[in-house]
């Protein structure tokens, strides 16, 4: 039982992840807290159950286009929330409030319309029988899972570190104003980066319906407050913390849902993060600043 | 029902709309308590939790120890003040995003914190039967007195160092503001507004539940603040009326009550930075 | 902010009138109106709605019988919660207050009845709940009743049935910890099962909006328990349900759902996974009977889909208000009250009478349900 509940973990882990990517992602380089990141979640999920109910698209055109939309959602997203903002140089809680507020007005107009009823994608959409290895049974939804969310991080790695679009991102992360100076054409750098967390976000809410099978407007809420405990307890901003974190959370709240109790399962995520908060407010691998007022 | 005299009248209509006049002085107290952060330069996400402490140890002490009312309402807003300390301890140290992220996770532990403590709290069920104990005029008192507070703070020494921490904080910090104490000042006295707010709500809706206070409560709030602008200590109180009423005079507006009020949010912060309402208190000389 | 006074004397001079004006006294004579609050917006409007349709649909067949009190017309008032309580108590004071009705029906969901409960009770007037199921409904006051089956009277007949047909000893406990619905429905899930001898090798709990059960699920297969019992809402049951399938928790292992499970979407959502779960409803569209027969044509008829339990438990009721009305002989609370507690009445979900505690007396109308390639059948 101890090995299929590691597996249950790690699947549940890498959503956590997976999910917490593109979020950091944000924070890493335009030193936002962008909620609306939530949204980009969702709007992926639904795009690819639209695209495979109506043109009975599979899975791998599915995913893409999924992903792909809610990039270019998150590029109009930041340009109309975010522009105005950072040429005013506004402090970074008037960007957390806008987006707060457009993402609550987001969610809620899609339930007026869509309704809160838990949607799926059609029977047989992916196979969902599970594989047997001796006692641990994993499904192939799971295994993708686990799989993207390894591959996504070590692509963004090298996106970041080998690629001239990499410079700019990280030129732009370390001062914007130097940037600038260099020639970086900033408002490119910003929509690339937005597209990028956007589509990775997108393709997280596409694996995530589909392996639970529940897509409906608030997901990326519920999904939201897990992602927070990840990129703080990861580091805001740094990639690989967030994988870690991701893992580790998922794999305590298994266990302790498995050995401790059920009841308790809620609070692993928020105790760790409270911890953090205290003890190492930079995050468990040291690596992001924060900054001190 | 044809010699209905006046008295009768009135007290029809008062039954009616009873918990619409409530709600207004209530959301006026919770619209206050974020003014008081925000003034500050703060964004805290936790009022909705901070009222939830409020209402739960008012509603816990009425019931079990059955402690009279003026007792219980400062009590019910010292434990939320208690809890301000300890997570204002940490992060105010921080820059305001750790602030604002820790007081949503606050919101979280405490409901997971609710609906576990069932010998204490009633779990999912909640605490039913409360006493009606929050009279009209209390409340009201209490708003006014709050609002008259934070005016004669505002045009004090006190006011002019909070505006600067406002504008911009390094600049108030060289200009010898001390900012840890105001900071942590003025979270601890938003969260007893807060906490004051849901002893009121707990003692007049005589029902409260562990998912009461979360997220969305907390959004409402800040939305009440951002509506009226912070310029002034009325200016919040008025934006929670406006957004209390507004769905219960244009009932199609029910729907999309959420979606108003995070566009108000996006708007506010966009083209009003200070509010629809942008005068300003004048200080004294 | 003078819009907004002028607005609201203007309700109040609407109000002014009403008391004299528009309700003259040929039409107060000729009318007896009751009110009721029902989710009709928002993601639980397909439960108000069902309810609305039931009671509108007996309103129209008594008045074409004469209506109430010799031969005045029964009128009804509803009013939406959109499944908030706050709203919920607002539409509650507005009947009170304003309509003066001396009957309130519904709200629908618990929680809005243990809001709306007080104030209604206070100012003692008669409130029954036709879809309130929770623990303590009717302890509110005593002017609550209600005519639907409490879980604790429904569960009892589910678990009986499992046991003494497919021989169920050791069972496994599941539930939403955080919404009062799913709590209350464990708790009388809990007493039944102990009542019954039963072996219970595990409780555990979920959030109503999580997704990932299977550190739950994993550990319950290793107890190898004959069923699992489940308090829920039907989402979370359903994903439950196919998660504990592709764990490998084999069929042989049935699901008992409470009242929750008791809704076609469970076969719409979870599929052939859903196969073999038992349910109690104190309804079912296949009822045999005249009466449950005639009602289904015409509600299939004036609606164009199927009724439900909530549709038959409103439609039941709104008669049951009808006779207590002509029993009080006055449109009076206290009377209504009164004349309630002689109910003597069969309809659609079988005889009907109120305890001491205005709760239903009896559950024999109780029929258990299986769950067989995604469709409802009556367990023989």
């Amino acid at each position: 039982m101890l090995s299929q509940q590691l597996v249950n973990g790690l699947v549940l882990g890498s959503t956590y992840a997976l999910f917490a990517l593109g979020f950091t992602l944000i924070f890493g380089v335009l030193r936002v807290i962008n909620l609306t990141y939530g949204f980009y979640f969702t709007i992926g999920a639904f795009v690819a159950l639209t695209v495979a109910r109506e043109f009975g698209a599979n899975i791998w055109v599915a995913l893409p286009v999924g992903a792909l939309s809610a990039g270019v959602v998150a590029v109009v997203a930041d340009w109309v929330l975010l522009t105005r903002l950072r040429r005013a140089k506004a402090g970074e809680l008037s960007s957390l409030m806008v987006t707060l507020g457009a993402v609550l007005a987001l969610y809620s107009l899609m339930a007026v319309f869509i309704g809160t009823d838990i949607q799926r994608f059609p029977f047989g959409f992916v196979d969902n029988t599970a594989i047997e290895f001796g006692s641990i049974r994993i499904s192939l939804v799971q295994m993708l899972i686990v799989g993207t969310t390894f591959v996504l991080v070590a692509v963004l790695f090298l996106l970041l570190q080998r690629t001239k679009l990499g410079l700019m991102i990280r030129a732009l992360a370390e001062n914007e104003d130097a940037a600038r100076l260099m020639g970086i054409n900033v408002g490119l750098t910003v929509a690339a980066v937005s597209f990028l967390s956007g589509t990775l976000g997108g393709a997280a809410g596409v694996l995530i319906g589909l392996n639970f099978n529940a897509i409906q407007p608030f997901m990326g809420e519920h999904m939201m407050l897990r992602g927070f405990a990840v990129i703080i307890i990861g580091g805001l901003g740094d990639i690989r913390g967030a994988l870690i974190a991701g893992v580790l959370l998922g794999v305590l709240e298994v266990l302790t849902a498995g050995y401790i109790s059920s009841n308790a399962k809620e609070a692993v995520a928020f105790t760790i993060l409270v911890l953090t908060l205290w003890f190492r407010p930079v995050g468990l691998f040291g690596r992001a600043q924060a900054k001190r007022a | 029902m044809d010699g209905m005299t006046m008295a009768e009248w009135l007290d029809d209509f008062l039954f009616t709309y009873e918990t619409l006049i409530h709600a207004l002085g209530v959301h006026g107290l919770l619209a206050l308590s974020m003014y008081c952060v925000m003034a500050v330069g703060q964004l805290s996400l936790g009022q909705a939790a901070f009222m939830g402490i409020g209402a739960y140890t008012g509603a816990l002490l009425t019931l079990n120890l059955g402690l009279p009312f003026w007792l219980v309402l400062p009590l019910s807003a010292l434990a939320p003040a208690v809890v301000a300390l300890v997570i204002g301890g940490p992060t105010l140290r921080l820059s305001g995003v750790y602030l604002a992220i820790s007081t949503i996770a606050l919101g979280e532990v405490l409901r997971v914190l609710y609906i576990n403590a069932e010998w204490l709290t009633g779990g999912a069920l909640g605490l039913s039967g409360i006493p009606r104990k929050a009279d009209l005029w209390l409340i009201y008192l209490l708003l006014f007195l709050a609002v008259l507070g934070f005016w004669a703070v505002g045009r004090s020494k006190i006011g002019r160092a909070m505006e600067a921490m406002r504008e911009d904080e390094a600049v108030a910090g060289v200009m010898g503001v001390n900012l840890p104490v105001y900071k942590m000042g003025a979270l601890v006295v938003s969260a007893m507004l807060a906490g004051l707010a849901g002893c009121l709500t707990a003692h007049s809706n005589s029902f409260i539940g562990p998912n009461e206070f979360g997220f969305e409560m907390a959004v409402t709030i800040l939305s009440f603040a951002l509506l009226g602008g912070i310029g002034t200590p009325i200016a919040p109180v008025i934006g929670a009326l406006v957004l209390t009423s507004l769905p219960e005079i244009l009932r199609p507006l029910q729907d999309f009550r959420l979606v108003i009020n995070g566009l108000i949010i996006v708007v506010a912060v966009l083209f009003l930075p200070r509010g629809v309402i942008p005068f300003r208190l004048r200080r004294a000389p | 902010m003078s819009r907004l006074l002028s607005r609201v004397g203007a309700a109040a001079l609407g109000s002014l009138m009403s008391g004299s004006l528009l309700v003259s006294p040929v039409m107060a004579q000729q009318t007896v109106t009751v009110g009721a609050i029902e989710i009709l917006s928002g993601p639980s409007a397909a439960y108000g709605t069902a309810i609305k349709g039931g009671l509108e649909l007996a309103m129209d067949e008594i008045n074409a019988a004469g209506g109430v009190l010799g031969g005045k017309k029964l009128g009804l008032i509803v009013e939406d919660s959109a499944g908030n309580k706050d709203q919920a108590v607002n539409a509650a004071r507005k009947l009170v207050g304003r309509d003066k009705v001396p009957v309130v029906i519904g709200p629908t969901l618990s929680n809005e009845m243990f809001a709306v409960g007080p104030v209604t009770n206070d100012r003692k007037v008669v409130t029954i709940g036709t879809s309130t199921t929770a623990k303590g409904i009717t302890e509110i006051g005593p002017f609550i009743f209600r005519t639907a089956l409490p879980e604790s009277d429904v569960v009892p007949v589910t678990l009986k049935a499992a046991k003494d047909k497919f021989g169920v000893k050791t069972i496994a406990m599941m539930y939403a910890n955080d919404d009062a619905f799913s709590k209350s429905g464990f708790d009388s899930m809990k007493a039944a099962a102990e009542q019954l001898g039963l072996t219970i090798a595990t409780i555990e709990t979920f959030g109503s909006k999580d997704a990932d059960f299977s550190a739950q699920l994993t550990k319950i297969k290793g107890l190898n328990v004959d069923a699992i019992t489940i308090s829920a809402l039907v989402e979370p049951i359903s994903g439950v349900v196919l998660q504990a399938r592709q764990l490998g928790i084999p069929d042989s292992v049935r699901f008992i759902g409470g009242n929750g499970a008791n809704s076609p979407k469970l076969g719409e959502i979870a599929g052939t996974a859903a196969d073999g779960l038992l349910v109690g409803s104190p309804w079912f569209i296949a009822k045999k009977g005249e009466t449950n027969e005639k009602f289904v044509s015409t509600f299939k008829q004036r609606y164009g889909k199927d009724p439900d339990q909530f549709a038959a438990q409103a439609y039941d009721t709104m008669y049951i208000v009808a006779k207590a009305i002509d029993t009080a002989g006055a449109a009076d609370s206290d009377k209504i009250r009164e004349a309630l507690y002689k109910t003597d009445f069969n309809g659609v979900m079988g005889p009907f009478t109120f305890t001491e505690g205005r709760d239903p007396a009896s559950n024999e109308g109780v029929v258990v349900l299986s769950m067989k390639n995604g469709r409802f059948e009556i367990l023989e």
